[in-house]
């Protein structure tokens, strides 16, 4: 056993312990797993048995119903129209998640120091920004009668747009708030990655004569491969996730139902109409569509990402 | 190496900084909309005009006397402190321990907070939402803060990550000459980890006092809520007061954005220097 070098667990002498050493690690680790335990992994083992009882939130469980939640799911339409928009989402947040955060991260990191550090730190700030604040602002600028928004398509000649109650802006509308917050927190994760790269084989095809074009396909772009395809999986299942704020301060869902998604959807059926059946089963297929894409991503990444 | 030999050189300086600031001009553009419009006098709300000729404090005076502001911000300061202290505790815990005696477990525990993660809340609201009724939390700083305990991945990830970058001589060292594993944690990680903890616990901070679905859920109450929900509260009571909800709306991200700017490189560096890839 090597004392100095091993790793730490090799250091068994020294001062009696109070807890014997197979029950330590459970004991600091015992917080952590049971915050998860009780209000992640407990409560989705929950949804699953709420998706097969027939009960609301104001009466007590009347009984088991197997598939019943999700064949009256299945026969609605607005069920399938939320799950395409659903869809339309991923699909227009998808390059604000990946191409978008990419090209800000490398331009910021073509020049370090103090002039990218402050504009890293600006280009952060829609994280922190408070949801509920920006929505209601945007929702002023985009008053339809006096909104700054249409005062400005105004002096292209543009007449005044309904930007909110016109179901071909809405979700347009929708898709760009959100826009700016997803472009931040993934241009920090993509900068962590460039800031991990590793430079010395940048500078060695530098001094082999690469051109700047040839470094970022050839030396940097395979290097980002892990996070680009880690983003775009999260993307494509979270994007309507992420507008969730959005939707319920702008148009809760309207106009005729373009800018509903699956996510809001559960809220809506769970707690305004109180079907907690309904509103677990389709809760349970999110877990579902989520567990695949987790699989899928493991797949594309061990075929993609060299070790 | 130097700034004149980057080999990723290709823009040149003006372009870059003319980018670059239009991006995060249009990004903050809103709440920087919110904060001029306050000042303006009601007749004048929906002029273009960034400054008003006849700036007013109206707006805040009314929203001070109509809205429970100060409540609110209480509320909220107390469900933001609880989550951060809590996400903390649990955090320095377990990372610890993950890096320092469970190596065996270390690879599937770390999945499970990686997977709890991403996992969406609206597909666990339900059953939350039934547990702190249960458990008599509605309306109370309780419901508020526990629940939200379960959602420490990211402080938990982020200190791993500091806590296996520290060099392992100094904790053996203190181990060989008699330290127990608390004394280790207390007198030599802690100290070591200060950035990354105020760091992570500024983010956690931040992000709860943003928190919009929990609250909305458990604590409805006009009097027992946070700003987020007291604001949309507001804008369906008073919808046509763009005046006073403007007002109101900067009264509650202000707080925030400031202690963001003051504590900003230490935010960013936590996550550029975690060796997240």
């Amino acid at each position: 056993m090597t004392l100095l070098t091993g790793p730490s667990r090799g250091v068994r002498q020294g001062a009696p312990r109070r807890v014997s050493s197979a029950l330590r690690p459970w004991l600091y680790l015992s917080p952590l797993l049971l915050a998860l335990g009780v209000w992640i992994y407990g409560p989705a083992l929950f949804t699953l048995g709420l998706s097969v009882l027939d009960w609301n939130l104001t009466t007590p469980p009347t009984g088991f119903v197997g598939a019943d939640n999700f064949a009256r799911l299945f026969r609605s339409a607005d069920f399938w129209q939320a799950l395409g928009q659903t869809l339309l989402y991923a699909v227009a947040l998808l390059p604000f998640s990946t191409v978008v955060p990419l090209l800000l991260a490398i331009m910021l990191w073509q020049r370090p120091g103090r002039a990218s550090t402050v504009y890293r730190s600006l280009l952060f700030l829609p994280v922190m920004m408070a949801p509920v604040a920006v929505a209601v602002s945007w929702k002023f600028m985009l008053n339809p009668l006096l909104g700054l928004a249409n005062e400005v398509v105004g002096w292209f000649g543009i007449p005044p747009v309904n930007w909110l109650g016109d179901p071909s802006t809405a979700l347009l509308v929708i898709v760009a708030v959100t826009a700016a917050k997803v472009t931040a927190f993934n241009m920090l994760l993509y900068s962590a990655a460039l800031s991990g790269l590793d430079r010395r084989t940048i500078e060695a095809a530098r001094l082999e004569g690469a051109s700047s074009w040839e470094i970022t396909r050839f030396v940097v772009a395979p290097q980002l491969v892990g996070t680009t395809v880690l983003l775009g999986t999260l993307s494509l299942v979270l994007a309507g996730q992420w507008v969730f704020t959005n939707v319920t301060v702008l148009t809760q869902g309207g106009p005729d139902g373009v800018t509903d998604n699956i996510y809001y959807r559960i809220y809506t059926l769970g707690f305004e109409f109180f079907e907690t059946g309904t509103a677990s089963a389709a809760a349970v297929i999110v877990l579902l569509v989520f567990a695949v894409a987790g699989i899928g991503w493991r797949l594309v990444r061990r075929s993609h990402v060299p070790r | 190496m130097s700034r004149a030999n980057h080999p990723m050189r290709r823009f040149g300086p003006v372009l870059w900084h003319t980018t670059l600031t239009l991006v995060a001009v249009a990004m903050v553009f809103p709440v920087l909309w919110a904060l001029l419009t306050s000042f303006k006098p009601a007749n004048d709300i929906y002029s273009v005009t960034p400054f008003s000729a006849e700036p007013t404090l109206d707006n805040y005076v009314r929203v001070l006397a109509d809205w429970p502001v100060l409540t609110l911000l209480g509320n909220t300061f107390v469900m933001a402190a609880g989550v951060a202290v809590g996400q903390i505790l649990i955090a320095v815990l377990g990372a610890y321990a993950l890096v320092h005696f469970s190596q065996r477990a270390r690879g599937p525990i770390l999945v499970l907070v990686t997977i709890s993660l991403a996992i969406p809340p609206q597909a666990l609201i339900i059953p939350q939402f039934l547990m702190t009724a249960r458990l008599g939390w509605l309306n109370t700083d309780a419901g508020l803060i526990v629940p939200q305990l379960g959602t420490c991945a990211l402080a938990v990830l982020l200190l791993v990550q500091h806590v296996e970058a520290m060099p392992r001589s100094l904790t053996n060292a203190a181990r060989l000459d008699g330290a127990r594993p608390f004394e280790v944690l207390w007198h030599i990680v802690l100290p070591a980890l200060r950035p990354a903890i105020s760091a992570v616990a500024i983010l956690v901070f931040i992000t709860t006092w943003n928190e919009y679905l929990w609250p909305l859920l458990v604590a409805p109450k006009p009097e027992d809520t946070t700003v987020q929900i007291g604001l949309t509260q507001f804008q369906t009571a008073e919808g046509n007061d763009f005046g006073g909800l403007l007002a109101a709306a900067t009264l509650t991200s202000i707080p925030i954005v400031v202690v963001y700017l003051f504590a900003s490189r230490r935010i960013t560096d936590a996550f550029l220097q975690s060796g997240i890839k």
